[in-house]
């Protein structure tokens, strides 16, 4: 697909601005009603959903170029699907794949940001987007007697992901969730130094060539190491494995588990048990990879044709991802059985949650509006009354407690897998 | 067409280089609005020579003493979710977007008032009211639409006007930069009292400020308006919910809220529909009314899956896509009624059920079960948002506030003859064909109601979109049958002046109304600065006046 592939869509946005707002029928409180943060912090309307079809289809008819202005509006956007759940309630429209289309095409032509210029280059040259040593990758897990799966076989793959890998502070979560599974009887291995990024953030940039060539890289691991199932901690590379290789036909040949959902078949299996109180009042913040744009990829070949005279449908008819299909039940399922726990909703979750902030390359190029995001975020946590904000993503975590370190916020901000630890 | 640098300073100056953009690539997202190509033949309307982000009413008050200064037009708007809401005369125009004024700045309950800047929506100002048991009504244009834009500028209707009325009968004071710059306080607010009245002590400009369809920015800003509110006798809070897995457009209340009831009656023919439903807005006891409108159906996730159950429904049923599957919707009416007491509900519950046995009526159980009336209620009272998917577009062809029910059966019957020629063609979206009427009554029918019929067509395929045009010329004519049912305001969408020419047109015919208000007009902005696109000029300027239109000559001068 290309962005002049989305020319209907472009055509057929009615400047309604629903995409500035959460879904109307799910507000519940007017001080947590915005569902856009780009729109939210900046105002303009090219920083929309909207705004966007309506610059790329001035880009289409020639009336504008891609210039500094067009580059700050299009990365200014955490590229986190609220508008493309918000849209879909009344329109068959795909703002965040136009959106996804238009970063690419900014790429190609070598429209670049000279932040994500140097994430990518640290990636081709380090297999990261940490902007790290390759030769760091296992740091980890070193002293953890797990199987290394370059010398040995196990049935699952424990892929940490880039933000956890390399970020000090999370590194603990990441053994956590690797040394709690390994515990209770997983037959589970990792990948050391020999894990690679997954791509997908590079892809969100618009390097879609990146996410081409990690997609490839993985499959090719993984069929090496012969592992059937890999779980990850992080939802930024659940997404990528389970949806992004799928859209580019990459599909790989074993299941993909966030590892929320692997600790839910556990508790199902009986095989983790909670025994331990965790008295804490906890809100859950839905991590959008994992949430909305975790919902897996479907594929569509057809055409526009009309029904009733001018009414638009497809044949075959095309069944559009509206978000419905995320992970969401999963964690709180968890965190609802962890003795003594309170759990409490914000206003905005689930398909129509608010973003942590540090998607689509903005914690790299704009930190600040990264922050600002997060803060949104937090204070919305104490609106409803919780004492931590718990999410299950590394992306997340770091973002919300910069968010917190930078407003003086005291919130205790928690990685799933520190609470289930906790519990345990 | 851009504005020298001195002119961009000064305005720059006012609201901070934050805020003001002559950025190409923002100001064409200001210009893209869902309408434009029926008007235009291009997405594209005139590209503004900037936009602005103004903070507060002063700030607007100098902007606009800026546009007198060097003769730039100014255009205001809120949420821009309307036909042609951002439409300019020239490209010599500005773009005030009020996104920054969003406060409610009161809600007075005792005096069931509220008092709002112009970016608050109307659900917005729902919710909040309604944990002080009150209630504001909605529009047409749904839920994001803005208080002030609704009450105060522009035409809009709905059905729960029956209870709550609308059309600026509901606004008391405002504060209004007029297009001169000077900052206004209509009625009560002159006095520096509360703007509890629109009526004085003060001046009263209710009727100079809006009229019928609204000034749509021809007068200059409303930047403060106090409304009425109505009783709201439901919860102080609500939630619409769904299942894991389902859409989320299948959120929906699990059943009426405690302190209302819903009724959906049927009835054996249109005549006794509309005879029926005049009786049950008469008896006062109605909170929202909707003939023909049917929300208790589960609108589907998108068009493909919305056809499908269409083609089941076809197989099932002779009424082909009649959703009622052997009940006609449109002999089926909505009625909401509420009450702050059991008893008031009963009685009212009571008169209810009188008229429409009298009328023969049957309450099916596909219409009346708990979560199709949940669904209707939601939909009435508070919107579930417009829906332009099935076809991209629509015309709200007829429209005549304040029409009685006889002439706004004849007029919709008239009009439905003329679609169905369209709809038989397949250039429109065609729904079984049934005689349809829809009117929506104002203030229990005791001055009227506003008649609306929708002709849906697709903007971008080349035939629907020339039927269109077709279509509304032929109703447009100011020779043709349809001259006897009022000027064609067309819910005020249709009315752009320098394409369609309603006014030019069709004043002769009605009083010389035209006259009246381009001397309004001229009067309140002596250098014409606030855009008339959607209003009226002072002086027409020369152009054809034989209800065709001109196409695509306007909007084609800017300097891109």
């Amino acid at each position: 697909m290309a962005y002049q592939d989305y020319t209907h869509d472009m055509q057929r946005c009615t400047r309604c601005s629903y995409c500035k707002w959460i879904p109307y029928r799910y507000i519940k409180s007017t001080d947590f009603m915005e569902g856009c943060p780009s729109l939210a912090r900046y105002n303009w309307h090219a920083y929309s959903a909207s705004g966007k079809f309506n610059m790329a289809y001035s880009l289409l008819k020639d009336r504008i170029e891609i210039d500094e202005t067009f580059l700050d509006v299009l990365y200014h956007c955490h590229m986190d699907g609220s508008c493309d759940v918000s849209c879909k309630m009344q329109q068959d429209l795909e703002p965040l794949q136009l959106m996804q289309e238009l970063r690419i095409k900014c790429v190609e032509e070598g429209q670049l940001l000279p932040v994500h210029m140097l994430v990518i280059e640290g990636l081709r040259k380090e297999d990261n987007m940490m902007q790290a040593l390759k030769a760091d990758r296992g740091k980890w897990a070193e002293g953890l007697d797990v199987k290394d799966l370059a010398k040995e076989s196990a049935e699952v793959v424990y892929h940490a992901g880039c933000r956890y890998s390399y970020d000090e502070e999370l590194r603990p979560i990441a053994r956590a969730g690797l040394t709690l599974l390994r515990d209770v009887g997983v037959d589970i291995g990792i990948m050391g130094t020999d894990e690679a990024c997954c791509g997908g953030r590079a892809y969100e940039l618009g390097y879609a060539g990146e996410l081409t060539k990690y997609a490839e890289h993985q499959i090719e691991s993984l069929r090496t190491a012969g592992v059937k199932v890999l779980v990850t901690p992080c939802a930024d590379c659940y997404a990528a494995f389970k949806v992004l290789y799928d859209k580019i036909g990459k599909k790989p040949e074993i299941e993909i588990f966030h590892i929320t959902q692997y600790i839910h078949r556990l508790i199902e299996e009986g095989k983790i048990r909670f025994t331990r109180e965790v008295p804490l009042t906890v809100t859950y913040h839905d991590p959008c990879h994992l949430g909305r744009l975790g919902e897996p990829w479907i594929h569509w070949q057809g055409k526009e044709t009309k029904a009733m005279g001018p009414m638009i449908i497809h044949d075959p008819p095309k069944k559009f991802r509206r978000g419905a299909n995320g992970v969401y039940e999963t964690p709180r399922d968890i965190l609802k059985a962890i003795p003594g726990l309170r759990f409490i909703e914000m206003y905005r979750i689930k398909e129509y949650a608010w973003c942590c902030g540090a998607g689509g390359g903005v914690i790299d190029a704009h930190p600040d509006f990264a922050l600002w995001t997060g803060t949104e975020r937090l204070r919305e946590a104490h609106a409803v009354g919780a004492e931590a904000i718990v999410s299950a993503c590394g992306w997340c975590k770091r973002n919300f407690l910069d968010a917190a370190a930078e407003s003086g916020d005291n919130i205790e901000v928690y990685d799933i897998i520190e609470l289930v630890q906790k519990a345990m | 067409m851009k504005l020298a640098e001195e002119e961009y300073k000064a305005l720059q100056k006012i609201v901070g280089s934050e805020y003001i953009t002559r950025e190409p690539v923002i100001l064409d997202t200001y210009n893209q609005v869902w309408g434009n190509t029926f008007f235009f033949d291009e997405k594209h309307s005139v590209r503004p020579a900037a936009v602005l982000l103004p903070a507060n009413t002063a700030e607007i008050s100098e902007i606009v003493k800026v546009c007198n200064k060097y003769g730039i037009l100014f255009k205001p708007f809120s949420s821009g979710f309307e036909y042609l809401s951002l439409s300019l005369a020239n490209a010599r125009g500005i773009l005030l977007d009020l996104k920054r004024m969003n406060r409610i700045l009161e809600i007075d309950a005792k005096n069931m008032r509220a008092v709002v800047e112009p970016y608050v929506s109307v659900y917005r100002l729902q919710m909040e009211a309604a944990k002080y048991g009150l209630y504001t009504g909605r529009i047409g244009v749904g839920y994001s639409a803005g208080v002030i834009a609704t009450e105060c500028c522009h035409h809009g209707c709905q059905h729960t006007m029956v209870f709550t009325s609308g059309y600026g009968r509901n606004i008391l004071g405002v504060e209004w930069v007029l297009p001169t710059g000077e900052i206004l306080n209509m009625g009560s607010g002159e006095s520096g009292a509360d703007r509890f009245s629109a009526d004085g002590p003060g001046f009263s400009l209710r009727g100079i400020l809006r009229g019928r369809t609204g000034a749509n920015g021809g007068h200059g800003v409303v930047t403060k308006a106090s409304v009425k509110l109505y009783p709201w006798y439901g919860p102080a809070q609500w939630e619409q919910t769904k299942k894991p897995g389902e859409p989320p457009s299948f959120g929906q209340l699990q059943k009426v809220p405690d302190g209302y009831k819903v009724f959906v009656p049927s009835f054996a023919d249109l005549d006794t529909t509309l005879e029926a439903s005049e009786d049950l807005c008469r008896a006062e006891i109605l909170c929202a009314f909707g003939i023909g409108i049917i929300g208790t159906y589960q609108i589907q996730e998108g068009n493909d899956e919305e056809w499908a159950v269409m083609q089941k429904m076809m197989q099932k049923t002779a009424q082909s896509f009649d959703p009622a599957g052997g009940i006609s919707v449109t002999n089926s009416v909505v009625c909401v009624i509420g009450g702050r007491s059991p008893g008031e509900l009963e009685y009212k519950e009571k008169c209810l059920r009188a008229i429409t046995e009298k009328w023969g009526s049957d309450f099916s159980e596909q219409f009346n079960e708990p979560r199709a009336l949940a669904r209707a209620f939601a939909d009435i009272m508070w919107s579930n948002g417009v829906n332009l998917r099935a076809t991209g577009d629509f015309l709200p062809s007829s429209s005549s506030p304040d029409g009685s029910p006889a002439m706004l059966k004849n007029l919709a019957l008239k009009e439905g003859e003329v679609k169905k020629r369209y709809e038989e063609s397949g250039v429109f979206l065609s729904m079984g064909g049934g005689r349809m009427v829809s009117w929506r009554p104002e203030e229990h029918l005791s001055i009227g109601a506003q008649g609306i019929s929708t002709a849906q067509y697709d903007p971008y395929d080349p035939a629907s979109l020339a039927a269109a045009r077709e279509f509304i010329d032929e109703l447009f004519d100011p020779r043709s049958p349809f001259n006897r049912y009022g000027v064609p305001s067309r819910g005020g969408c249709l009315q752009i002046e320098p394409v369609t020419h309603i006014h030019q047109n069709w004043g002769p015919l009605y009083d010389n109304y035209d006259v009246y208000l381009r001397k309004i007009k001229k009067m309140l902005d002596p250098n014409t600065v606030a855009d008339w696109t959607a209003y009226i000029p002072p002086e027409y300027p020369d152009y054809a006046k034989d209800g065709d239109y001109v196409l695509p000559s306007y909007g084609k001068d800017e300097d891109i």
